[in-house]
């Protein structure tokens, strides 16, 4: 099978290479094409060029990623070996987690399953998808020089990066980080006398102070992003860049932005008054039946946002697929238009689901059956994009890059997550599975084997165009299979110990009957963690070892079809393109018949491409 | 997916061997060595129907997957890259759009349909005839509180929930249906008989959760909860367990749930409810003289900031 990237070194001569730029000499060195006046702080702090941004976002989230997994280990040490000392580290904890011996303390597990999920979900997947492909993409494939507003954009990326010190800061804090869940419900989480401290005698609640200040901060960053993001879509596109030429990415980060702007002040304003309700003697959500606040209403007001923001997260990740898969099937993608729909569908559906999380929550009995129909509705559209995504693969011509790998994984992998959530869908079923590990499993199909899926199957492709270097696909197809494994071992057994009644956020499994014969399966879950934990280790090598030592990447690795292809690698042109580009047809012509190469440039007009003379011409 | 018929039987062998021979065993509830890839059998009437949906939901959703994942996989292999094979232009086909839009709509909102009207039904009003059961959680376990011989509970008021007052009982019960309440530590009801448990939170929410009685309702600080109702319909011991996080205790909270034949149920209230009565009786002799001699200190109100 020959692969359609390069061997690692040298170019590779195309005969009819989209138009080059004179600028093709330029390996990864960043310095090059900046003006005079930029010194390190204005290029590599507070730059306001997108590229650098989407690369900030990149490192800065890579961090916080390694630092969410390392605690997601020592939840399933604590799972797997109850009171055990944590090996080697153990007595390094700090006493909010850790007990004098090394063990994890059942108060400090609560923080680490807290904060893992926190620091996951707002610190990693949302800036990766959003923070980096968002800031990198969009201007790149509609051509257009920059965002429309790049000031706002450095600011959005130092918004989300304070908002992250703040999250590791409160590990530190007297009574250690917020231990409430990443949901925090109330009024656990807004009373600090139930929250209780390893700290004998003293309650405090600044972790979860700090936590509901980090979020709304992070929030800033969001909204300040997706008003960037729809401005830009709207009114930057170069000539011919219709809405229906658009690469699906950038029609899911468009649709995910409406979803930012709408959802993320919902969670605020919740933030702001959780925050209240701790420091200012407020009783927004306080349950006693005196001062008159509602425990539910913390409830309808972080699901509101929450479930939006499930959508945030797979949206984008959907999108980036739909445009790896045809690159590397050269293919068109199947159904363009139905995906478009699909977006936008699962966008507005979004909205009013949110009660499915709350069914056995107290809510009105009625609105359980409402939230229900709402909630198999919105698998519909997800279904039609499975269907999609199999229809661009028939047929097709399928190179097994790397990044393939990776989105091929995330088309099964999300289909497992999908039907996980029907069974929650139906009510009945919810009434047994609800807050178990069944939902825990469906939770990392889909975040995991889908958003996480996506990103490093884009990361593995837009490396080139980023850093100018190309990664190596043999360790990179390692880590695919080692993750692929792995996380079919660790989660897929999690759906039996949901079945089999094991609660969500529990610090030692065997205090129950109905759990203690599973212990063995425990073990083996978090044996499989720590292999797929393992695995990263080979991600982060070849990441940075590429950087500094990869081969040298050509303008065009892969023979992608989208505008930031016709750029050199890495781009170091602020305002990308030395000259606006026409736009004359949509992204996936792939295989168009009668051309004498598989691809065919957004910007190349069909009539001035070589035709073949009815010979099917090999393009490798 | 694993095929709950084929992981009966290997399988729990397996795991039951490694258990024993590097756990420990309590009897305190039934240990489970069969069906550990599955849920525990189910003892509720409405247990029974749960399943009867979690079964056909998983049926369908496997065979689903079973055939998406096989032709996906078939498409994989066909249609990798060969020299000189090249793809097919094509932009899609609306037809099949439709069909498999119109296809999954209406196989997913039957479902719904299903699930509300079994919803419907486990939701419904207790009989008239259920037995209630008053339960208060609190950082971390559960106050129950059981009618006496009168199958009655005595009225509370939310209002007057504290640390001293954990059922927030009224001080003068006007019908006296309380005075033969009698609490457990302990859930005992009995087999073949509707029992409606109410649901009540001191502190945060907690939530009632049974695995094998396939019921669960968070506790709501505030709220009272009383659509919570199930027929037990074989003996055993179970486990009550807290589901939602409710603190640093919260992994700990848990509560035994026995269901007992009629008779030895009856005999078990006839005794409590004696117990209660006399206590009753004894307290309020104690408060006359109390009263006689000093007025009676408020107790604490329980969330005060």
């Amino acid at each position: 099978m020959q692969p359609i990237a390069q061997k690692e070194e040298g170019l590779v001569s195309y005969k009819h290479e989209a138009a080059p730029t004179p600028h093709d000499d330029h390996g990864g060195d960043h310095h090059h094409h900046h003006a005079p006046h930029h010194g390190f702080f204005r290029t590599y702090v507070w730059s306001h060029d997108h590229k650098m941004i989407g690369m900030q976002y990149l490192f800065a989230s890579l961090l916080f990623m390694a630092v969410s997994g390392a605690l997601a280990m020592g939840v399933r040490w604590q799972l797997a070996f109850p009171g055990h000392p944590v090996p080697v580290i153990g007595h390094l904890l700090p006493a909010s987690i850790a007990n004098p011996d090394g063990s994890i303390a059942p108060g400090g597990y609560n923080a680490l399953v807290t904060m893992h999920a926190t620091i996951m979900i707002f610190l990693a997947i949302m800036p990766i998808l959003i923070g980096v492909f968002g800031n990198f993409l969009i201007p790149l494939k509609i051509g257009a020089p920059d965002m429309a507003f790049p000031f706002f954009n450095a600011l959005s990326f130092w918004l989300f990066f304070v908002s992250g010190i703040i999250m590791l800061a409160s590990f530190f804090v007297p009574g250690g980080a917020a231990a409430g869940g990443w949901t925090s419900y109330a009024p656990l989480s807004t009373t600090a006398i139930y929250q209780g401290s390893a700290e004998a005698g003293h309650t405090y609640a600044q972790g979860q102070s700090m936590w509901a200040l980090g979020i709304f901060i992070n929030g800033l960053a969001s909204i300040a992003g997706a008003a960037n993001y729809i401005t830009t879509i709207i009114n930057m596109r170069c000539p011919g860049m219709t809405m229906f030429r658009l690469p699906l990415t950038v029609w899911a980060l468009f649709i995910t932005s409406f979803l930012l702007l709408l959802a993320v002040p919902v969670l605020s304003a919740a933030g702001a008054m959780l925050w209240f309700d701790l420091n200012a003697g407020t009783h927004f959500f306080s349950g006693d039946n005196v001062t008159g606040g509602q425990p539910l209403l913390w409830q309808h007001l972080f699901w509101f946002f929450g479930h939006p923001e499930v959508y945030i997260m797979i949206l984008p990740a959907m999108g980036l697929v739909s445009e790896i898969l045809p690159v590397f099937a050269r293919k068109p993608i199947f159904g363009y238009r139905a995906m478009v729909y699909a977006i936008a569908a699962i966008g507005v559906l979004g909205f009013i689901v949110w009660g499915h999380h709350m069914f056995v929550s107290g809510m009105n009995l009625v609105l359980s059956a409402t939230f229900s129909l709402s909630t198999m509705v919105i698998a519909v559209p997800s279904a039609i994009k499975t269907f999609n995504w199999m229809g661009t693969i028939w047929k097709g011509s399928i190179h097994f890059t790397t990044a393939m790998l990776f989105c091929l994984a995330f088309v099964i992998l999300f289909v497992i997550g999908g039907f996980s959530g029907i069974f929650m869908a139906a009510t009945p079923i919810d009434l047994f599975i609800h807050h178990t590990y069944h939902i825990v499993a469906h939770i990392h199909y889909v975040l995991f084997g889908g958003s996480l899926f996506a990103i490093l199957g884009s990361i593995y492709f837009y490396f080139p165009k980023m850093f100018g270097r190309m990664m190596s696909e043999r360790l990179g197809k390692w880590h695919f299979w080692l993750t692929f494994i792995f996380f079919n071992l660790t989660f897929f057994p999690m759906h039996n110990l949901g079945l089999a009644g094991m609660m969500r956020r529990i610090a030692d499994p065997t205090q129950y009957e109905h759990l203690r014969n599973l212990q063995p399966l425990q073990v083996f879950v978090s044996l499989s963690a720590f292999g797929l934990g393992a695995s990263f280790f080979l991600f982060w090598w070849n990441f940075f070892y590429s950087l500094f030592r990869g081969p040298k990447a050509p303008h065009n690795p892969w023979r992608a079809n989208t505008l930031e292809w016709t750029l050199p690698s890495p781009i170091t042109l602020h305002g990308n393109f030395e000259q606006t580009p026409v736009v004359y047809h949509g992204p996936y012509e792939y295989s168009v018949p009668g051309l004498s190469q598989d691809w065919l440039p957004q910007n190349m007009p069909l009539r001035d491409m070589p035709k073949n003379a009815g010979v099917a011409i090999d393009v490798d | 997916m694993i095929s709950p018929r084929f992981s009966r039987r290997v399988l729990p062998l397996l795991v039951a061997a490694l258990t024993l021979l590097l756990g420990q065993n309590h009897c305190f509830a039934e240990t489970r060595t069969t069906n550990l890839w599955w849920a525990p059998d189910a003892v509720t009437v409405g247990g029974h129907k749960v399943d009867h949906l979690l079964t056909f939901v998983f049926n369908l959703t496997g065979i689903t997957f079973i055939i998406v994942a096989a032709v996906y996989a078939w498409f994989i292999v066909k249609y990798r890259y060969r020299p000189g094979v090249r793809a097919v232009y094509s932009h899609g086909n609306d037809k099949l759009e439709a069909i498999w839009t119109c296809i999954p709509a209406v196989v997913f909102i039957g479902l719904a349909a299903y699930s509300n009207h079994l919803w419907k039904e486990l939701r419904s009003a207790a009989p008239a005839d259920a037995i209630p059961i008053d339960i208060v959680a609190h950082q971390f376990g559960w106050f129950i509180r059981n009618p006496g011989l009168d199958g009655k509970l005595g009225a509370f008021d939310q209002k007057l929930l504290s640390t001293e007052n954990t059922f927030g009982i009224f001080d003068g019960d006007p019908d006296g249906a309380g005075k033969d309440d009698y609490s457990s530590s302990d859930l005992i009801i009995p087999v073949g008989r509707p029992v409606n448990v109410i649901l009540r939170s001191q502190d945060v929410i907690h939530s009632f959760y049974i695995p094998e009685f396939r019921m669960y309702q968070d506790a709501v600080p505030g709220r009272k909860i009383d659509w919570v109702w199930f027929t037990a319909d074989r003996t055993g011991s179970f486990q009550l367990a807290c589901s939602q996080l409710c603190g640093s205790g919260h992994y700990n909270m848990k509560a035994a749930v026995k269901v007992v034949t009629q008779e030895e149920y009856d005999k078990i209230v006839k005794e409590k409810s004696k117990e209660a009565l006399l206590d009753n009786l004894k307290k309020q002799s104690a408060q006359q003289q109390h009263d006689d001699s000093a007025p009676a200190a408020a107790s604490q109100p329980v969330a005060q900031r």
